[in-house]
């Protein structure tokens, strides 16, 4: 009895979208979990003179250089705090790096029948769900920085 | 005195003293001095290393290919002149703030100009700062990230992790076709292989 009630929790949590939930200049973003593959603390980025749109930077961890993809400039919005995080994704392309508000982002589970196609046209999205008022875009990180 | 860099191997004999530059680690401590053309005596090694001359401009470092790089002169030696003509070679000032569209508002007073020869190209660049010279491995040279998919993929033939930060492999090909191209093919005018033989003493043309 307790390992079926526990069985259909785990399916229940394998079908709910895990998201991760974090801001950029105040507005309220998601990403799935999957594509995430590390929060940390921002460092300045190291400039690239470069003509790609929003890319024009690198940071370094250790031996690894990453190439920053400016959210907040693409947002037009500028990030919130005096300790910004880096918020690092998995890309086709390879792991990617973005900027973003100082607030602690939180982990979310999101289920799939409250995903809703997203309304704005400003950002790629795989959909968005309703957190009260706000809807809460959920970023298409494959198509950040190879169609953007 | 040692000898920097010869254009190509059997063509211009420019020598130049590099007692002020330093051997860089990627940690940014400094060794010893090295020649960027150094013979390489004693064991063969079973790697081909690559050497760089670390220079900054506008803040960010960037790495020369030492092959090359001709000489090195300070801003003083060029004196009012934009293009430093050697015993008859000139070598058009190319102006790397403007190709790299970056702004340069970085202290003035180490500034360095730097002779590039490839070919029967020719150019000099002005820099902000000379660091030293870096040899590595090839395989030390990171690609630039995918994500960077303008003309900037040209300007740059990778990086190098160096003093906490990166230096961009500039593309010296690029910059002085570049070069050639703005002023219709008259930087490749001269050819090395009929210049005479300079000494820059402590970068100091004689």
């Amino acid at each position: 009895m307790l390992r079926s009630s526990q069985k259909h929790r785990q399916d229940t949590i394998h079908q709910s979208w895990q998201l991760l939930v974090f801001s950029v200049g105040g507005r309220r973003l998601a990403v799935k979990t999957r594509d995430v593959s590390g929060v940390s603390y921002w460092h300045e980025p190291i400039p690239v003179p470069s003509q790609t749109p929003f890319v024009t930077a690198v940071i370094r961890q250790g031996k690894t250089v990453l190439p920053v993809f400016d959210l907040a400039a693409f947002l037009h919005l500028t990030v919130q705090g005096s300790s910004p995080l880096c918020l690092r994704v998995k890309h086709a392309l390879g792991e990617m790096a973005m900027c973003i508000d100082e607030e602690i982002p939180v982990l979310h589970a999101c289920d799939p029948a409250a995903l809703q196609t997203y309304q704005g046209k400003d950002l790629p999205t795989e959909g968005s769900y309703t957190n009260g008022l706000d809807e809460v875009p959920i970023l298409s990180i494959s198509r950040f920085g190879s169609t953007v | 005195m040692e000898r920097l860099q010869p254009c190509e191997s059997n063509l211009a004999e420019i020598f130049v003293s590099i007692d002020e530059i330093r051997l860089v680690t990627e940690n940014g401590q400094k060794g010893r001095g090295m020649g960027v053309r150094e013979p390489m005596m004693g064991t063969a090694s079973p790697v081909s290393l690559s050497r760089f001359l670390i220079v900054t401009l506008g803040g960010r470092y960037l790495a020369l290919d030492a092959e090359s790089v001709c000489g090195l002169l300070t801003v003083d030696e060029c004196g009012s002149v934009e293009d430093p003509t050697i015993h008859g070679m000139t070598y058009r000032a190319i102006n790397l703030v403007d190709l790299l569209d970056i702004r340069n508002d970085q202290d003035g007073t180490n500034a360095h100009v730097v002779l590039l020869s490839e070919r029967d190209a020719r150019g000099s660049i002005q820099v902000t700062g000379v660091e030293g010279l870096l040899e590595l491995q090839q395989s030390q040279v990171l690609p630039l990230p995918m994500q960077f998919r303008g003309p900037e993929r040209h300007w740059y033939r990778g990086m190098i992790l160096f003093a906490q930060s990166i230096a961009l492999v500039l593309n010296t090909t690029w910059v002085l076709d570049e070069q050639a191209s703005a002023t219709g093919g008259q930087g490749n005018t001269l050819r090395c292989a009929k210049a005479p033989k300079i000494s820059v003493d402590n970068s100091r043309v004689c």
